[in-house]
């Protein structure tokens, strides 16, 4: 359900942007799926009372009414009024908040971004250790050690077997 | 890189060719035990702060590589080297011939003595030989198995590990791309209220449109409702008038010729049956 970017409507400008709803699924961690899902509702919603609802209401037919009220002046003086009035375009406290939360996450982002960047240098240069290793029908034991330190034995007991004789 | 992990240990000396036991593989662990086993009241750790081994820089040149197979030997006991040694001068039977004339020479000049304990050797060499050369071959297999499954183990564990580091930068990485479509979640919202704005707005002219028409339409149908009403009291009130200014005198008249006209209209058709 997507809505073309622009639609002129009753006078405003209305900017929609298109949504990759794929895209939007994924981004929501686990937990906060069900809002995720009333946002969508949502937006369905009002998409869809916005296509039912015309963009301008019928004009009224006042020769029509001004040849059958008999009270006079009544009909002209309700034309002059109703094209006098301004309806007041509801205005928006809301886009404000969104934008600032935007800022507050786009930072959150770029932190987690770069911290991602040095789990992943990290875990780059690991890799290379790994893969560099000797073979293992060349390496001795504290070869072995170097590379996985938890092969390491405890100095507490040295020989054979390597555990006090009651955890065997 | 070269193959030795970490400064080598055990070979700072083989540059140099300091100690002579590194040609037996783990010769050096000999060296660096040695002090642990004679002195049995100090611990393993503590010697090994107190003897300085290896103050010379350690050399990084790569470590040599395990030797898979033995010296050759001839007869199982003398390496071929020696054979090599004497070729020049003797050919190729010279060190036979000397293996035989000194065991020949030991047995005549009573150096070596044939008593019972000969008898004995010979046969337990004999049996040692017969058992190696059958049976060594699958025995040296068997531990090479059991080597290979060790080391397949821990390939294993090095194939895990790798993987599990690569699969944990592909996370990463996929996250770092989701970063990118964060901007949904918000674009979405400001759709909401855009739309949400828009509805409402629409709505209150909606609702202007209805209260005019309603009103306008209230008078109409106002208007409509007097004029049937009026229409009605003025008829009712015509046919009360007309009611009661028809006389009794008229009345009868009427009714008179109303009978007249039946009875008229009754001999004109006779045959027509009542139904």
């Amino acid at each position: 359900l997507q809505l073309p970017s622009d639609l002129k409507v009753a006078g405003q400008k209305l900017a929609l942007k298109t949504i990759d709803w794929v895209a939007f699924g994924e981004i929501i961690p686990r937990n906060q799926k069900t809002i995720a899902n009333s946002l969508k509702s949502w937006n369905e919603m009002l998409t869809s009372r916005l296509a039912t609802l015309p963009e301008k209401p019928p004009a009224i037919n006042w020769a029509y009414y001004k040849a059958n009220v008999a009270k006079a002046g009544l009909v002209d003086d309700f034309e002059k009024k109703f094209n006098a009035l301004k309806v007041p375009v509801p205005e928006d406290k809301y886009t404000v908040q969104v934008d600032a939360e935007e800022k507050e996450d786009v930072k959150s982002c770029a932190e987690f971004l770069s911290l991602s960047k040095a789990r992943i240098e990290e875990y780059e240069k690991e890799l290379e250790k790994m893969k560099n290793i000797i073979p293992f029908d060349q390496m001795t034991i504290e070869d072995l050690n170097e590379v996985f330190p938890e092969t390491k034995l405890d100095k507490k007991y040295p020989y054979w077997p390597h555990k006090p004789i009651e955890n065997l | 890189s070269d193959g030795a992990p970490g400064p080598g240990h055990w070979d700072a000396d083989a540059a140099a060719g300091g100690l002579v036991d590194l040609a037996v593989p783990g010769g050096a662990f000999s060296g660096r035990r040695a002090p642990c086993l004679k002195n049995p009241v100090l611990g393993p750790g503590v010697l090994q702060a107190i003897r300085i081994f290896h103050t010379r820089q350690p050399s990084l040149a790569p470590i040599p590589c395990v030797p898979e197979y033995g010296g050759k030997v001839c007869l199982g006991l003398i390496p071929k080297e020696f054979f090599q040694f004497l070729y020049p001068k003797t050919g190729v039977r010279g060190p036979y011939v000397l293996g035989t004339g000194l065991i020949l020479y030991s047995l005549s000049k009573e150096i070596y003595v044939i008593t019972a304990e000969t008898f004995s050797a010979i046969s337990t060499i004999g049996l040692l030989i017969y058992v190696v050369k059958k049976y060594g071959a699958s025995i040296g297999e068997f531990a090479d198995k059991l080597s290979e499954q060790k080391i397949a183990q821990l390939e294993e564990v090095k194939q895990a590990s790798i993987q599990q580091i690569q699969d944990a930068i592909d996370t990463e990485k996929s996250q770092q791309a989701l970063v990118q479509k964060r901007h949904y979640l918000f674009d979405v919202q400001r759709n909401n209220i855009a739309m949400a704005l828009e509805l409402t707005y629409r709505e209150r002219l909606h609702r202007v449109y209805r209260e005019v028409k309603n009103r306008l339409d209230y008078h109409i149908s106002v208007q409509n409702m007097m004029r049937r009403k009026e229409q009605e009291h003025m008829i009712n009130w015509v046919e009360k008038h007309v009611v009661q200014s028809i006389s009794a005198q008229q009345e009868k008249e009427t009714i008179a010729k109303c009978i007249a006209g039946l009875k008229l209209l009754a001999k004109k058709a006779p045959s027509q049956p009542v139904l």
